[in-house]
């Protein structure tokens, strides 16, 4: 790794520190409570200090200017500066070394504002040899410092993004359009994914294979690397120099190199197990999406005649697979039962029951759920179409799932319930047809898992960086995902989420190299005794390694947490910036005992 | 005041979140003792044993580490602290060092009173050990 | 006496600096697109900074939410004007041109370091809103505490010009003469983020909740919750009694023909779970309840979160709120129609009271003006590609990030403010003709 080399082979021992160290008065705001002047004077007395001052602004043009001046002046090396927060200034003065051709990184900055002068009020004697002693941590922390550059690993502009479904194509395309080059692998024989299986798409009523021509048509116009019927085999390397191994069917194997990867995977139907609500033992319960598929080419009709029979009473059953509760539910083959609400079912429920109204006006529609859940853009109007076309909505609870139970004469089925609508009365449905609202699962992906160590949270689906804020990236650097492969998505949702891994991508590919914090471990080889016990800390794969009897970093890999610093008995390892020998030599200062007598304050 | 100025109590934060919290109660314009002296990691998981433990012969009277709990970015970095901060006490016993010296806690950007909490307990448990000693030295 | 006007050239302009005009910043100027980013506020991070803790993480939303903003404040390709208004745009030969004033704080910003002595000095109280009136600030105030940039604002409505401020500032940048500043800006595309606001909470008249002092809406309750918050503590406004039973009326501002706003607002189920979670840690013995027509806990961990919530003990009641009236003590007294029993309907007594207000949109083109986009029956600004573009609307080069086009969370929102990035980043490239 010739970026592991550059941070470690820049220090030069032989170089005289020499800190040049400017105390801010910020106006009064911190020369009102903290003596600036006593603070100067005792750091003058510092070793390796050479320079102390103090100024009503650091932070102003003349401010910086001391600084600049000293350094191509008087060959400061090192700088301090006591002011107010590093939130607010630090990268203010980081940007004036390096106008005056230092490294920006041989700069601390100590708060004597927000954490001194602002909160010691009325005790300015004690605030002053708070200084002292903080801005003196600060000259041991530089004086330990070594130049740092930014970590620079190559950015291959080629993407891989597997799954061809519409989350998959709409990343693709997206990515395509930046200038990238992509390759998209679909397991299948065409592009499209589940949006295939489905007739018209809620609100817009548009034909989903309309969505999906317009996507794939827009693909092969655009010439992109498409890869049917193909398979991951292999996946190695980090964030902006992936190597892919691409199968193909007749288990070829195709390598591709890329700088980021786009998992769009997307979901399975849940599977009723054999009996749940009496699927698989009778031929009158189906789930939702092969009922749409069922009646998709049906004509409009008085009557809807399903294996011969007439269906006048059809029930839909929600949360099936989904929002299920330990102790009521059939665990999945995890042990686990799905917890979570699968967010589509309730509207594409309703959605089916209008449609199926516009075919068989004649149908009596009976709804069974826990909580309506049209939440999005015109999902509402669906449910308040069905509640006025005479949709005959029971509300059932975890206590009182719906029994299931098969007719005598065997060609339908009655459900019973206690309906929270009615107060809790009992009631029977009868119901010639039933069609379960199953939710999604992931699909089975174990594979990309374990190969890539991808984390999955407790619903089995993917699990982002963080929920709120990193939505589309994995804790895998250069890895990000799209559509349902993170969870219970629409078509809508699934587009966006794709849009925005795609702008993820855009920021680590858009230059041809990609730069990071040097916040990251090292290893002093010289000290390394090969002894392992690093190795069990780091939780981030291929971070950290054994070679040639001592421990090696991958910079690109490593984010910089010093779990590993922590145990490692000869202290071989440190932080960039944060290492343990800099932080013991500003113990020493702030324990210091007594300030000198002539550095105790006046 | 007096007792609390003759104090050193050392504060670990984290950049993401304790850190900046130290600056909330900063902008309020609070006040605590300024003894108090706070240092920045990115991750207090860095620090090893020995690092507690020299800290406590330096003459540090009390160390309060500020962790961003589960805001902490970093995976596994909580639980190994925790693990640590435990191996600590342990250490603290053998070397006859009051373990309420030490204590490990969640502070966010704008936790101010639960920031000032703590300082507060710490200097009550500082004066506690140190009255305990010298009732064991009388 | 007003400056000569400032002229600005950007790839993209971004109007408004909430999470979701933030976030499309930040994924376009990484990219390495020049942003100018203009926020009508004091500070940058809109309604998300003012909240307390975030669902279904429970994270602290200040903690969240200031890296980003202070990543925007810092980053080399955001160009930031606060406490700026978007006058106009207009499309021109395929650019944006756009006619933009900044508002006087009556203070030079590029001298003032933030240090609120001038806030100290002044002596004029006045409702704060940050804190949604519960609270007070001064005339001359820096919006709140981690507002980004910590510079202040001068209401010169309010102000008795004493000078007190200007005395106490070391720098000498407070300016009683300060103009509005204009500027013209040219951009290749823009992103619309203008946000929400809440429905009045004076909308629904059954409720009163403009004249009933102990019934608040959302953003008052996430105030009282927020470790930072006026009272430092959930104290009632009407006497700061520390409330036993606290209820929440699920829907009073959404799904509601008779207030215009037919539509789910997405939100206010999980907001109020939260609050309920929150206040149930901060006062265990109180007495919790939702009235709610239904759960919609839709989104990732959302379903497990309501699960926690109902085994804390908060109580869920699937009824209907007739009205709201108050006892002499101020009590709101609830008539309450339960859907799970079959008794008649009852009026039950809360100490305090939240109304889980919907969300409106805060721009309206057709009200507001600034650029015509097209919107749709419920009055948010419409998608003219709702499935498979989102944030694309009806005018070329204009895209819309969160709330602006309808109701969402925060991650629905910075997932859509990913995809206008992108939307906007190859529309750039387009118009380049690469």
């Amino acid at each position: 790794m010739e970026e592991e080399k550059n941070t470690q082979s820049q220090e030069n021992e032989s170089e005289e520190i020499r800190v040049g160290v400017y105390v801010c008065h910020c106006g009064g705001n911190i020369s009102d409570v903290v003596d600036t002047k006593a603070v100067v004077e005792a750091l003058k007395k510092k070793p390796n200090v050479k320079i102390a001052k103090d100024f009503v602004f650091m932070c102003s043009d003349p401010g910086q200017k001391l600084i600049i001046d000293d350094i191509i002046e008087n060959n400061i090396n090192r700088i301090v500066v006591s002011a107010c927060s590093p939130t607010l200034h630090e990268t203010t003065f980081r940007k004036a070394l390096t106008r005056a051709g230092l490294n920006p990184y041989l700069y601390e900055h100590v708060n004597i504002r927000e954490q001194d002068s602002w909160v010691h009020k009325g005790e300015n004697e004690a605030a002053t040899a708070k200084a002292i002693r903080l801005t003196a941590a600060g000259v041991e922390k530089i004086a330990r410092q070594d130049p740092l550059e930014p970590i620079v690993v190559n950015a291959e502009g080629h993407v891989v993004v597997i799954g061809g479904g519409v989350a998959g194509m709409r990343a693709a395309l997206a990515l395509f359009k930046r200038g990238l080059g992509v390759t998209l692998i679909e397991k299948g024989d065409r592009l499209g994914g589940r949006a295939l299986e489905l007739d018209k798409v809620y609100p817009t009523e548009e034909k989903a294979t309309d969505i999906v021509s317009q996507l794939e048509n827009a693909v092969r116009s655009e010439k992109l690397d498409v890869r049917l019927n193909c398979e991951i085999e292999m996946i190695e390397g980090f964030v902006g120099n992936f190597d892919v191994q691409i199968r193909d069917k007749d288990s070829k194997i195709d390598k591709v190199r890329a700088g980021a990867i786009v998992l769009a995977t997307g979901f399975d139907h849940y599977q009723p197990y054999e009996g749940e609500f009496g699927y698989g033992k009778s031929p009158v319960v189906v789930t939702l999406p092969e009922f749409n598929k069922l009646i998709a080419d049906m004509p409009q009709s008085d009557k809807f005649t399903y294996k011969g029979k007439e269906i006048k009473n059809l029930a839909f059953i929600h949360c099936v697979g989904s929002r299920q509760v330990e102790g009521v539910h059939q665990p999945q083959a995890d042990g686990r039962v799905n917890e979570y609400c699968s967010r589509v079912c309730c509207t594409a429920t309703l959605h089916t029951i209008n449609k199926t109204l516009d075919k068989f006006p004649n149908l009596n529609i009976f709804d069974l759920y826990k909580d309506i859940r049209t939440y999005g853009h015109g999902h509402e109007d669906y449910y308040e179409k069905a509640s006025k076309r005479g949709v005959t909505f029971f509300r059932y609870t975890d206590d009182s799932i719906p029994e299931y139970a098969p007719s005598p004469n065997g060609s339908g089925a009655t459900l019973t319930m206690k309906d929270v609508l009615t107060w809790n009365e009992e009631v029977s449905i009868p119901a010639d047809m039933i069609v379960l609202a199953t939710g999604m699962v992931p699909r089975e992906i174990s594979n990309l898992v374990g190969m890539l160590k991808l984390p999955t949270g407790t619903d089995r689906f993917l699990q982002e960086v963080h929920p709120k804020l990193r939505p589309v990236e994995l804790a895998n650097n250069g890895i990000m995902i799209a559509g349902t492969c993170q969870g219970p998505m629409d078509i809508t949702e699934s587009c966006a989420a794709a849009g925005a891994s795609a702008a993820k991508v855009s920021i680590l590919l858009s230059k041809k190299t990609i730069e990071m914090d040097p916040y990251v471990a090292r290893v002093d080889e010289a000290k390394c005794d090969g002894c392992k016990l690093c190795l069990a800390e780091c939780e981030y794969k291929g971070a950290l390694f054994m070679a040639e009897n001592y421990a090696h970093v991958n910079p690109a890999l490593c984010v910089g947490c010093g779990a590993c610093v922590a145990v490692c008995p000869p202290r071989a390892i440190n932080i960039a910036g944060w290492t343990l020998d800099q932080f013991d030599g500003m113990i020493d200062a702030i324990s210091m005992e007594e300030l000198e007598p002539a550095m105790v304050p006046a | 005041m007096g007792d609390h100025n003759n104090m050193k109590i050392l504060l670990i934060t984290t950049m993401i979140s304790s850190y900046p919290g130290a600056n909330t109660v900063g902008q309020a314009h609070l006040h605590y003792s300024p003894g108090t002296y706070i240092i920045r990691v990115p991750d207090p998981v860095v620090f090893p044993e020995s690092f507690y433990m020299r800290c406590y012969e330096k003459g540090i009277d009390g160390i309060i580490i500020m962790s961003s709990g589960s805001d902490c970015p970093y995976e596994g970095a909580y639980r190994r602290l925790s693990e640590r901060v435990a191996r600590v006490y342990v250490q603290m016993k053998e070397n006859g060092i009051d373990t309420s010296r030490l204590k490990l806690t969640t502070i966010c950007t704008v936790c101010k009173a639960a920031f000032l909490k703590e300082i507060n307990e710490m200097q009550k448990n500082i004066l506690q050990a140190r009255s305990e000693k010298e009732g064991v030295a009388a | 006496m007003s400056a000569a006007t400032i002229q600005k050239k950007a790839d993209v302009l971004v109007v408004g600096a909430g999470i979701a005009g933030l976030q499309a910043s930040l994924d376009l100027a990484d990219q390495g697109k020049q942003i100018l980013l203009v926020e009508s506020q004091p500070s940058i991070g809109g309604r998300m900074i003012n909240l307390s803790k975030v669902f279904p993480t429970l994270d602290c939303a200040s903690c969240i939410t200031t890296p980003r903003m202070a990543s925007v404040a810092h980053h080399p390709s955001i160009d930031l004007l606060t406490y700026t208004e978007v006058n106009k745009i207009e499309r021109v030969n395929g650019k944006f041109h756009a006619r933009i004033t900044k508002k006087p704080r009556y203070l030079d910003e590029t001298a003032c370091i933030g240090c609120k002595r001038c806030e100290e000095a002044c002596t004029t109280y006045l409702p704060d809103e940050y804190d949604h009136s519960l609270g007070a600030k001064k005339a001359i105030s820096i919006a709140f505490t981690n507002a980004i940039p910590q510079y202040p604002v001068l209401d010169m409505d309010e102000c008795l010009l004493c000078g007190a401020c200007a005395k106490a500032c070391p720098t000498q940048c407070i300016n009683f003469m300060q103009e509005p500043q204009e500027i013209e800006a040219e951009a290749g595309a823009v992103i619309m983020a203008t946000g929400y606001n809440l429905t009045e909470i004076s909308a629904k008249k059954q409720y009163g909740g403009d004249k009933y002092p102990n019934v608040i809406s959302p953003l008052q309750m996430e105030r009282l919750l927020a470790p930072h918050g006026p009272y430092g503590g959930v104290m009632r406004p009407s006497d700061g009694k520390i409330p036993d039973s606290i209820a929440f009326v699920q829907c009073a501002g959404s799904r509601d023909k008779s207030l215009g706003v037919p539509y789910c607002s997405r939100v206010c189920c999980m907001y109020a779970i939260k609050q309920a979670m929150l206040l149930s840690g901060s006062l265990p013995i109180a007495d919790i309840t939702i009235y709610y027509m239904d759960i919609r806990a839709f989104g990732k961990g959302y379903e497990q979160f309501y699960q926690n919530a109902k085994a804390m003990g908060i109580q869920f009641v699937k009824a209907k709120v007739g009205r709201i009236s108050e006892d002499e003590n101020h009590n709101p007294i609830l008539r309450v129609e339960r859907q799970e029993d079959c008794s008649q309907p009852e009026d039950v007594t809360h100490d305090l009271v939240m109304l889980s207000l919907g969300m409106v949109p805060a721009w309206i083109p057709d009200r507001d003006g600034i650029i015509p986009l097209e919107i749709g029956e419920d009055r948010f600004v419409r998608s003219v590609n709702e499935k498979v573009t989102p944030s694309l609307t009806s005018m070329e080069g204009v895209f819309a990030a969160g709330t602006m086009t309808g109701p969402k969370d925060i991650v629905d929102t910075i997932v859509e403010a990913g995809a206008a990035a992108t939307e906007a980043a190859n529309y750039l490239r387009r118009q380049e003709g690469r």
